[in-house]
């Protein structure tokens, strides 16, 4: 098992004397992740991924349960195991902006105990894997977002990690960026075997990258499943967006609702289970009122709020 | 943690400092200014005192400040206020997720980026001090104040990060660099030669850390044949350095318990 954890608990303490207050940001939480699983750990914000991560890696020590992680302790073996797990925070660079990725991944062998061979060779294979080797002589500061996410990747797996756990990667990236670091991560899980373990608000990333998502909210789980499974459960619905140059008839196919309607716009929810979106697609752009569409995924909240609503498991 | 770990953040940030020629030339100008007016008016009080003050010529005092100020100079003065923004803002916990000690890896990074700045002050305070006054007082002791000046920077970065360590409790060391700053600027002897400084203030300066951050290399570059400063500065190096370690273990396992 990469990843285990029996009833783990995080409690903070705040304000002091009278006015203290205790928060439990994480509740009795158990979990157990298969090495090379593709795991998304959602939930909204303050639902207690982020401190849950922290004590799975070793920053935080948790105030009650157990965890193991490749089988050590994290916040006992804190080196040891950062020498076998690889984490990328979507905000924090492992970069040294002023240097190229190349001098900064010299830097991060030297502190990973990789010899001048070893690191060679592994920039090689993960600038070959990642489509990045031409990045790799540029200042950080010259990469664009996109740019600089794959030589970050290739920053926390220069080492061969088992274990990736990723913290909102692809926040601030764009569509098409968003796209290729996901193409990047299943390739990564699928040719190295290394197991993922991601969190996200973009439910793209959970559709596109994860096979199992776990769902937590004020510190518990309260999904766990298939994402394929969770795709006709929950993830079914998708929103479609219209702008119009004059009022057209809104479809009236099953699962089809009506949200917004004026002369400009058309906004539905179309439940993909009982019609396909190509079908809805095809009647709307058959009209000659059409100037725009979109067709977005329901956001995270909505997700997690219709889990509350499906019978207990 | 590897030898070749903490060499290579030196070496990486050395070069980093290197290629900002930019960066360079600003401290450089900025330094030549602060040491050509500051020894212009140590030079005056001297010759107005007959020639010598408290057993400086001009000279001397000449070489005196242009070392004690690349010493200061050389270090981000605001060192302290970044480790704690660093701490408060979580890079810190992030840094913990290496295989390497935070403290191990900060310093050669700030030592790496100290050295080649330190470097090139020193060697345009010479060349103002050579036009200005004169040559070095005695070369031996300057050999010795090349060496000194290093571990000065070293003393300088680990007394910062001791003190820079409350962040881990306070969540703002903000305002302590300015005291840090007085505190170096007047008992490390930087901008006053520590024998021109009443008896109290003195003896009190004599007890303290900072003089090994200044006054140590100016006064072997002033001419003074006084190989204790040097023991000395090893002496705190190796006190400070405990001092930074023990901070920075309890500052982590507190981040650890109480969170980022």
């Amino acid at each position: 098992m990469a990843i285990r954890a029996r009833r783990l608990t995080k409690v903070f303490e705040t304000g002091r004397r009278r006015a203290r207050r205790r928060i439990e940001a994480v509740r009795e939480l158990d979990l157990d992740v298969a090495a090379g699983e593709r795991v998304a750990y959602i939930g909204p914000n303050g639902a207690g991924k982020s401190t849950s991560i922290k004590i799975l890696t070793g920053i935080l020590h948790p105030t009650a349960g157990g965890a193991t992680v490749l089988g050590l302790t994290p916040w006992e073996d804190r080196r040891l195991l950062a020498r076998r797990i690889g984490t990328l925070f979507g905000q924090r660079s492992l970069l040294w902006l002023e240097l190229t990725p190349r001098q900064s991944y010299r830097m991060l062998a030297a502190i990973y105990g990789l010899d001048r061979a070893a690191e060679q060779r592994r920039i090689a294979e993960l600038g070959d894997l990642l489509e990045a080797s031409g990045l790799f002589d540029q200042p950080v500061r010259s990469l664009s977002l996109g740019q600089r996410m794959r030589c970050e990747l290739t920053a926390c797996l220069l080492h061969d990690p088992e274990i990736l756990f990723l913290d909102e990667p692809t926040i601030g990236l764009d569509l098409v960026a968003k796209q290729r670091f996901r193409e990047l991560l299943v390739r990564l899980n699928e040719q190295q075997g290394t197991t993922i373990f991601l969190t996200s608000h973009d439910v793209a990333d959970i559709e596109h990258v994860a096979k199992r998502a776990i769902v937590i909210n004020h510190g518990e789980v309260i999904y766990d499943d298939e994402v394929a499974a969770m795709r006709r459960t929950l993830l079914a619905t998708k929103v479609v967006e219209v702008g119009l140059v004059e009022a057209i008839a809104a479809p009236t196919q099953a699962g089809v609702t009506l949200l917004e309607h004026s002369d400009q716009v058309l906004r539905l929810v179309v439940d993909t289970n009982l019609t396909p979106i190509r079908v809805v697609m095809d009647e709307l752009l058959d009209g000659p009122a059409v100037t725009d569409i979109s067709v977005v995924d329901p956001p995270l909240e909505q997700v997690i709020g219709e889990i509350y609503e499906l019978p207990a498991r | 943690m590897t030898r070749r770990a903490l060499v290579e953040a030196l070496r990486g940030s050395a070069h980093r400092s290197l290629v900002d020629g930019g960066g360079m030339v600003v401290s450089i100008a900025f330094y030549v200014v602060i040491v050509g007016t500051l020894s212009g008016l140590w030079r005056v009080a001297v010759h107005a005192n007959g020639g010598e003050l408290a057993g400086y010529s001009a000279v001397a005092i000449t070489w005196y400040i242009i070392t004690s100020e690349a010493a200061i100079v050389s270090v981000n003065a605001r060192h302290i206020e970044d480790i704690g923004a660093d701490i408060a803002q979580g890079t810190v916990a992030v840094e913990l997720l290496r295989p390497a000690s935070v403290l191990g890896v900060r310093m050669a990074t700030e030592v790496g980026r100290g050295l080649p700045k330190v470097a090139a002050l020193w060697g345009a305070g010479a060349v103002v001090a050579a036009v200005v006054a004169g040559g070095p007082p005695r070369s031996a002791t300057l050999l010795l104040a090349a060496p000194s000046l290093v571990l000065a920077i070293i003393a300088n970065l680990l007394a910062q990060h001791a003190v820079a360590a409350i962040a881990f409790w306070i969540r703002d060391a903000g305002s302590v660099w300015f005291l840090y700053l007085k505190a170096v600027f007047i008992t490390g002897g930087m901008i006053i030669p520590l024998e021109l400084l009443p008896d109290g203030v003195q003896h009190a300066a004599m007890l303290m850390p900072f003089r090994a951050m200044a006054y140590a290399p100016a006064r072997l570059a002033a001419g003074y044949w006084e190989p204790m400063l040097f023991v000395e500065q090893l002496v705190w190096i190796g006190i400070l350095g405990v001092v930074a370690s023990a901070a920075f273990s309890a500052g982590e396992r507190r981040l650890q318990v109480v969170g980022g």
